[in-house]
């Protein structure tokens, strides 16, 4: 299972300008740290209205995550 | 019945938004690694009036999207209506279940809300329930729409707003 490939799959669809999605992974004791970067137009998209759609991206990678016994911790970058 | 122009197109499987929602909700579930599939399960007429399409997961892996109370399901079928309706295109809803969660959560609510009702009528209180979405408490009021002796009305604020099921003659919940 790859939470990299996973939230690159979700993200691409949010977006209006999916060739400028970065992701870089990292782990740090049992979790999965992922960092997300898109275009500076594209944050909001990716954070949505009270951080609605941030918080459903965050649902759906512990999810993933859980199977493997992974905690995941998601970081929008600004 | 009248229709509105959006409301009378004819949506299938090959409709843009719906293919949109597919493909993304098909790629997640690679992306997971899950033993799941997504299709199109038809069009459903809500009683808000706007037609709703359904996407019904399969597959022995389900359970692993659906998650504890379905909020796994949940923020998927949000993430959909987010990715498939973008700004421009008319709103098209999106109801996403996986191995029938969603209808039969809301079947046993239905019930549930039946059961108390008779007890409304012949008790004469007020039952109130826990805080709903906007989704489940509109449940309640369709199945309790008609039903002689009670009516239903929900108070309070997002989200924590609650559906009551009245005797017909009692006053606003807010005084209870």
């Amino acid at each position: 299972m790859d939470l990299k490939s996973l939230l690159e799959a979700i993200v691409q669809g949010l977006v209006d300008r999916p060739e400028e999605v970065r992701i870089s992974e990292h782990a740090k004791d049992s979790a999965t740290v992922l960092e997300l970067r898109v275009a500076r137009t594209d944050i909001g998209k990716v954070i949505g209205k009270d951080g609605r759609t941030a918080q459903s991206i965050r649902t759906v990678l512990s999810a993933a995550g859980a199977r493997d016994q992974r905690k995941v911790h998601l970081d929008i970058v600004d | 019945m009248e229709t509105n122009p959006e409301n009378s197109a004819v949506i299938d499987a090959a409709d843009e938004q719906t293919q949109k929602a597919l493909t993304f909700v098909g790629n997640i579930l690679s992306a997971m690694g899950v033993n799941a599939r997504v299709a199109f399960d038809g069009v459903e007429q809500s009683d808000s009036g706007h037609t709703e399409v359904k996407l019904a997961i399969t597959g022995e892996d389900a359970n692993v999207v659906i998650g504890k109370k379905g909020l796994v399901l949940d923020a998927l079928q949000y993430l959909v209506s987010r990715v498939a309706n973008r700004p421009g295109a008319p709103r098209r809803f999106f109801n996403l279940d996986a191995d029938g969660f969603r209808a039969n959560h809301e079947s046993r609510l239905g019930d549930m809300a039946k059961k108390l009702a008779l007890r409304v009528a012949k008790e004469g209180k007020v039952v109130t329930f826990d805080p709903m979405s906007a989704r489940d408490r509109r449940v309640v009021h369709r199945a309790l729409s008609g039903l002689e002796g009670v009516k239903t009305e929900s108070s309070g604020e997002e989200p924590n707003r609650r559906v009551h099921i009245m005797p017909s003659a009692a006053t606003t919940p807010a005084a209870v």
